[in-house]
C-alpha cells in the first residue's frame, strides 16, 4: 500500500438516514418530530420541514393565495424536484442549501438555510410519503394520525396566531382544499407507512419506539465509522511518512522550546509564552504555501524592486477546542485572519470523533490558502473529519495546510492517504496515539 | 546611480513545486563571507520585503510587516547561541533528549532605527535586557561619532544581539561593535541582526570583525552616490516612527 493510491473516507454523515413523517395538517407531525429530536438530543439528528419546498407563486397564484383560493394542500403546490435534489445532497453527505418560504408573502425568500452533516434527517410534511423518489430514499416511514376536529382546531390556532391569517379565510381553505385533499392524497399514505402513530406527542410509547430505532441506526453508523477509521489506520501503518508532511527544521531554538514545552515542570506562564512563539514559527512556515505573483514596487528613493505580492487571501479554521491555543500565534502573524471554527469532540466511550459545530467564512472556497489548526494530531481521526468538512464546503484539497505542534506518523499518513493533496506542517513528530495534552497545558484545564 | 551588478532574479517557492509554477522575483545577492547568514529566500519573506519596500505602504502596515521579518531574524539569530543537552520526561511519560538555552543574552539597539527592532526581540525573549547606543554622523568629519551609550553592567558576560535594520556602509554598526568590544564583549559573542544589507556593508564587517555573525534578511544590489542602499526601502527610522 503506498500513500499515492487514494483511500476513501466515509464520514458518519456520508450515508444519512432519512425518516419521513407524514400526516394531515394539524395532526401533530411537527410536534412529533420535535419530540423525537428532543428525546435524542444529538446535534446530528435534524428536522427538515417540507414547508420550505412550496413552489414560488406566479402573481396570479399569489393573488389567489391572498384570497385563500390557492390550493396549498395539493401535492402540486410542493416542488418535489427541488426536494429530491436536496435530499440526495443530504443523503450523500454534501452541503444542502434549503430554500426559505415566507407564508406572509407566499414567496421563496432570497436567503437559504444550510443543512450539513446530519446522520439522521427527519423529513416532516403532509406529503412526506407521497413522491416515489422520496420514498426510495427513506429509511423509515411514519404516518401521524389524528382526529379531524382536532386537526382543524390546531390548524386554526396556528394559522391565525403564527401565520397572520384571518379566521374566515382559514375555515374557507379547510373546507375547499384541506379536507378534500386529505381524503384524496394524504390519507392514502397510511397504506405505505411503516408505523402509524395516533395521538401525536401524547403517544410516549410510539415516540420511544421510534427513538430506540434511531439510536440503533446511529450506533450502527458509529460502528461503521470506527471500522472505517481502523481500516485507514491499517493502511497508514506500513507506509513511510508522506512527503507532503513538512517537519520544521529542528534547530537549537526549536529543540530548546520543545524541551520547555514537553517538560511538565515548566510553569504555565512560560508554557504559554513559548507555545505562542512556536506557533508564530509554524504559521510563518505554513504561509510559504500561499500563492504569490511578481509585483514591482517603487521605494521611497524612487528605485524599482521586483518582488512578490500575495495573489489570494488566506484564512484559518480552528479545530476546537485544541486549535484555540493557536490563535494568539496566528494573530501575531496575520492579525485580521478570517477564522472559521469547527468543534470536533472525541467520544470518550468509542474514541470516535464527532462534529458538533461549524462556522466557516462564507467565501472560504475562494481562498488561496486555508490553514487548519490543531495543536496535536494523534489518530488523525479528527483531522480527517475536519479536512472532509472543508472539502465538502468547496475548498480544494491542495489549498489546505494542516498545522499542528505534535503529530504521529500513522495519524499523518491516515489523513494523507485520503487527502493526498493537502499538506501538513508539524513542529515535532511524536509517538503514535498519544493522549491529548498540548492544549490542556495551554488552556490550563 | 553608481554602476552595480545585476540583482539576481529567480523563481521562488518550495522545492517540490516545479519551476514554472513558481513566480520569479529579485532575491538576495549572494555573499561569500562565512560570518554573513542570509535568511532562506522563501516566497513569504520576499512578499514581506516587497510590502515594506513599497513607498505606498502606510506606517501601520510597515510596522507590522517589519516586525514579522524581525521576528524571523531574531529566531535565526538565537539559533547561533549555545545550548546544553537537557533530557526531560514528557506528560505522557516518555523521555525527550532536548536542549536548554545556555548563557545570558542582551539586546543592544543602535538608536533610533535599531530601537524599532526591540519589540520583535521581546516577542521572542520576554524580559531581555536592552542597552542603547547613539551614533551620529559628525557634521565636520562626516564620520560616525559615538554620542551616548547605556549598556548592562555585566555585558561582558553576555551574548549580544546588536540591532540595526539597515546596513549600508556599516559605519555606525562597526563603531557599535567597537564599543561592545571595548566593554569586554568577546567578538564571537556578538550577533548583528539586520533587515537589509548592502554587499559593501557585509564586506566591511567580514573584513574588520570576521567573528561577528551578521544575520540579515536580504543583501541588496549596492549603494548609490549618497550611500543609500539600492533599491532599499528609504529611511527605516522615518518610516517606522514618523512618516
Amino acid at each position: 500500500m503506498t500513500i499515492n493510491s487514494r483511500n476513501h473516507y466515509a464520514p458518519p454523515w456520508g450515508d444519512a438516514s432519512i425518516i419521513g413523517v407524514a400526516g394531515s395538517s394539524g395532526s401533530g407531525k411537527t410536534s412529533l418530530a420535535l419530540a423525537m429530536v428532543a428525546s435524542l438530543n444529538l446535534p446530528w439528528v435534524v428536522i427538515m420541514s417540507m414547508d420550505s419546498f412550496y413552489k414560488p407563486l406566479t402573481p396570479e397564484q399569489s393573488a389567489a393565495a391572498f384570497r385563500n383560493e390557492y390550493d396549498f394542500d395539493s401535492p402540486d403546490a410542493i416542488d418535489f424536484d427541488v426536494l429530491v435534489d436536496k435530499l440526495r445532497d443530504i443523503k450523500q453527505g454534501k452541503v444542502a442549501q434549503i430554500p426559505v418560504y415566507s407564508f406572509a408573502k407566499h414567496a421563496r425568500l432570497p436567503q437559504t438555510t444550510t443543512i450539513y452533516s446530519p446522520h439522521v434527517l427527519i423529513l416532516e410534511g403532509i406529503f412526506a410519503l407521497h413522491d416515489q423518489r422520496v420514498l426510495d430514499m427513506l429509511d423509515m416511514r411514519i404516518f401521524a394520525d389524528a382526529d379531524g376536529d382536532l386537526c382543524l382546531s390546531r390548524r386554526l390556532v396556528r394559522d391565525v396566531k403564527e401565520r397572520g391569517r384571518d379566521i374566515e379565510g382559514c375555515i374557507k381553505q379547510w373546507f375547499s382544499f384541506v379536507k378534500p385533499n386529505f381524503h384524496k392524497y394524504v390519507g392514502p399514505q397510511r397504506e405505505i407507512a411503516d408505523i402509524i402513530v395516533p395521538r401525536g406527542i401524547e403517544n410516549k410509547v410510539a415516540i420511544s419506539m421510534v427513538t430506540d430505532r434511531i439510536q440503533k441506526i446511529l450506533a450502527h453508523k458509529s460502528k461503521l465509522h470506527q471500522l472505517e477509521l481502523q481500516r485507514l489506520g491499517q493502511a497508514a501503518l506500513e507506509a513511510p511518512l508522506s512527503s507532503n508532511a513538512l517537519i520544521i527544521p529542528q534547530t537549537n531554538q526549536v529543540r530548546g522550546i520543545h524541551t520547555l514545552l514537553l517538560n511538565p515542570k515548566t510553569s504555565r506562564e512560560d508554557y504559554i509564552f513559548y507555545f505562542d512563539r512556536m506557533v508564530a514559527m509554524l504559521i510563518e512556515k505554513a504561509m510559504d504555501f500561499l500563492p504569490y505573483e511578481p509585483g514591482q514596487v517603487t521605494t521611497p528613493q524612487g528605485n524599482m524592486y521586483m518582488g512578490l505580492k500575495k495573489s489570494a487571501d488566506v484564512s484559518a479554521v480552528v479545530i476546537l477546542r485544541g486549535g484555540s491555543a493557536f490563535e494568539t500565534g496566528l494573530r501575531r502573524t496575520i492579525p485580521d485572519c478570517q477564522t472559521g471554527r469547527v468543534l470536533i469532540q472525541t467520544n470518550w466511550r468509542t474514541a470516535e470523533p464527532e462534529l458538533h459545530y461549524r462556522a466557516l467564512p462564507p467565501n472560504i472556497a475562494q481562498h488561496g490558502l486555508v490553514l487548519l489548526l490543531d495543536p496535536q494530531m494523534s489518530s488523525g481521526a479528527a483531522a480527517l473529519m475536519a479536512v472532509r468538512v472543508l472539502v465538502d464546503h468547496g475548498v480544494p484539497e491542495e489549498k489546505i495546510v494542516f498545522v499542528t505542534y505534535l503529530a504521529g506518523r500513522i495519524g499523518i499518513n491516515r489523513v494523507l492517504s485520503v487527502f493526498p493533496e493537502i499538506r501538513v506542517v508539524v513542529a515535532r513528530m511524536g509517538d503514535d496515539m498519544q493522549d491529548r495534552w498540548v492544549e490542556t497545558r495551554y488552556l490550563g484545564c | 546611480m553608481a554602476s552595480q551588478p545585476e540583482a539576481p532574479s529567480q523563481s521562488v517557492g518550495p522545492e517540490y513545486r516545479p519551476a514554472e509554477e513558481k513566480p520569479t522575483a529579485t532575491v538576495s545577492t549572494g555573499v561569500s563571507h562565512e560570518n554573513v547568514h542570509i535568511l532562506p529566500q522563501t516566497p513569504q519573506l520576499i512578499a514581506l520585503l516587497t510590502m515594506i519596500r513599497d513607498k505606498n505602504t502606510g506606517r501601520a502596515d510597515f510596522i507590522f510587516y517589519s516586525n514579522r521579518i524581525i521576528r524571523l531574524l531574531v529566531e535565526e539569530g538565537l539559533n547561533h547561541l549555545p545550548v546544553v543537552e537537557h533530557t526531560i520526561t514528557t506528560p505522557v511519560g516518555q523521555t525527550y533528549s532536548g536542549v536548554k538555552f545556555e548563557g545570558k543574552i542582551c539586546g543592544v539597539s543602535i538608536m533610533r532605527a535599531g530601537e524599532s527592532m526591540e519589540q520583535g526581540l521581546r516577542d521572542c525573549c520576554r524580559s531581555v535586557r536592552i542597552g542603547k547606543i547613539l551614533i551620529q554622523r559628525d557634521e565636520e568629519t562626516a564620520k560616525p561619532k559615538l554620542y551616548y551609550d547605556k549598556l548592562p553592567e555585566d555585558i561582558a558576560d553576555r551574548w549580544v544581539l546588536l540591532l540595526d535594520p539597515m546596513l549600508a556602509t556599516g559605519g555606525s554598526a562597526l563603531m557599535a561593535v567597537e564599543v561592545l568590544i571595548a566593554r569586554g564583549v568577546p567578538e564571537d559573542h556578538i550577533l548583528f541582526l539586520n533587515l537589509i544589507a548592502s554587499p559593501e556593508g557585509a564586506k566591511n564587517f567580514a573584513k574588520k570583525y570576521p567573528k561577528v555573525r551578521v544575520v540579515t534578511a536580504f543583501v541588496d544590489q549596492g549603494l548609490d552616490e549618497k550611500n543609500y542602499i539600492v533599491p532599499g526601502l528609504g529611511d527605516f527610522g522615518d518610516r517606522f516612527y514618523t512618516m
